[in-house]
């Protein structure tokens, strides 16, 4: 029966051209798969030729380099807008100093700056560290500043949470966890919330990251109030920044 | 007073007082608490040179190292009356050159200095947390112990010899 048929010569002809019907066939299953099969056999032959790790450094620098220029915008804008409501402080500018002395446990937690009045350091200006702040300047020499870190006993520092938009005041303990003190009760504040200074502060810079809670007591009256890491490593620090006026 | 402050190249040992205070070394603490480099100098010199230099040697050290710290917080009194103390020692009993007996009175002189700064910072409300304080006192005292029948029994020896030589 069979061999009656290929004895027609259309049929004969579509009987022997079976491997573009299976072509055809593969074609078809591919576009119905939507190229499932084809992309991965493309990507298994181009691998060799994919972006290295050169160019996707490239691409992260690039990104890190966008980010800052958005950065340095929106420092613009926010500097602008605080002159305009009198919120900034005419002539700020940073000194890096370096960290002579330190003393970061024992009855007094202080730094030892090496630089002093005759670069512009006065007493009461904020100290900064990669990470954020560590405290404000205590006293100074011509060449010298002595820093009172956050942690030590006598600092007092009026800071802000921003998720539930609370203030508060931080306080050293003599330890490395300072205390965040709350005027009100329910203030929500839970472990892991970010603590910043003042959006509003005129003393120290705002919005500058300062800790992040760590344990809140909630039970203590008549406010509640919370244990602080610092995000700045105090006992590493080698160099820090101070915010002159 | 005895010949050991007549000695230039002694007392200027006291220097090392407020630069090793300054420098303070991270592998000579405990807890991050730094020994009280003061009572370990003035121990031995007090011993040797008696009660009136051991005062005014505690107070030059109380105001320098004053000076060095934050807050109003003082230490000359307790360096002074230390100072005077184990000069009264060193003048009537034997020649305490034990590291037990050197021991003993550094760790009285560190909890002295210590109780003396905890109760001026509690009663000036800036100690918040006595614990810490505790913990410092505690850790001050320990290793300034430790390092004192060291140190000291070195310094006392060799200023010993000196003021025998020179009297």
């Amino acid at each position: 029966m069979s061999g009656r048929i290929l004895r027609v010569p259309l049929l004969r002809k579509v009987a022997e051209a079976w491997p573009w019907w299976l072509l055809l066939l593969a074609l078809v299953g591919v576009r119905l798969s939507k190229g499932a099969g084809f992309m991965d056999a493309y990507a298994l032959l181009s691998r060799p030729f994919w972006p290295g790790s050169a160019q996707s450094e490239w691409l992260r620098s690039a990104q890190h380099l966008q980010d800052q220029a958005s950065l340095q915008q929106l420092q613009r804008d926010n500097e602008r807008l605080r002159g305009m409501l009198a919120l900034d402080r005419s002539g700020a500018g940073r000194v890096s100093a370096p960290v002579i002395s330190r003393e970061p446990g024992g009855w007094w937690q202080q730094l030892e700056l090496g630089k002093g009045s005759v670069d512009g350091l006065r007493a009461g200006d904020p100290v900064l560290a990669p990470g954020g702040l560590i405290g404000r300047v205590s006293s100074v020499t011509p060449s010298t500043a002595r820093v009172q870190l956050l942690t030590d006993s006598g600092s007092r520092l009026g800071v802000w949470v921003a998720r539930v938009q609370r203030h508060g005041l931080l306080v050293g303990q003599g330890t490395a966890r300072p205390r965040l003190q709350f005027l009100e009760n329910d203030t929500g504040v839970r472990p892991g919330d970010v603590i910043t200074t003042s959006p509003a502060s005129t003393l120290v810079p705002p919005n500058l990251l300062v800790g992040v809670v760590q344990s809140v007591n909630e039970s203590l009256a008549p406010a509640p109030d919370a244990a602080v890491q610092l995000s700045a490593p105090v006992d590493a620090v080698d160099w820090v920044q101070v915010v002159t006026r | 007073m005895g010949v050991l402050h007549r000695q230039r190249w002694c007392g200027a040992t006291g220097l090392a007082v407020p630069l090793l205070t300054l420098a303070s070394p991270a592998f000579l603490k405990i807890a991050g608490v730094a020994p009280s480099w003061a009572v370990l100098w003035l121990l031995p010199w007090a011993l040797v040179d008696g009660p009136a230099s051991g005062a005014i040697a505690g107070l030059c050290l109380g105001l320098v190292l004053d000076g060095l710290h934050l807050g109003l917080a003082s230490e000359v009194p307790v360096l002074m009356l230390l100072g005077w103390w184990w000069g009264r020692i060193g003048r009537r009993g034997v020649p305490i050159e034990r590291s037990y007996n050197l021991g003993l009175l550094a760790v009285l002189g560190s909890v002295l200095l210590g109780a003396s700064l905890l109760l001026q910072l509690y009663w000036a409300g800036q100690l918040p947390l006595v614990e810490a304080g505790l913990h410092t006192l505690v850790a001050q005292s320990l290793i300034t112990g430790l390092l004192a029948p060291v140190l000291c029994s070195l310094m006392l020896l060799r200023w010993r010899r000196i003021a025998d030589l020179r009297s």
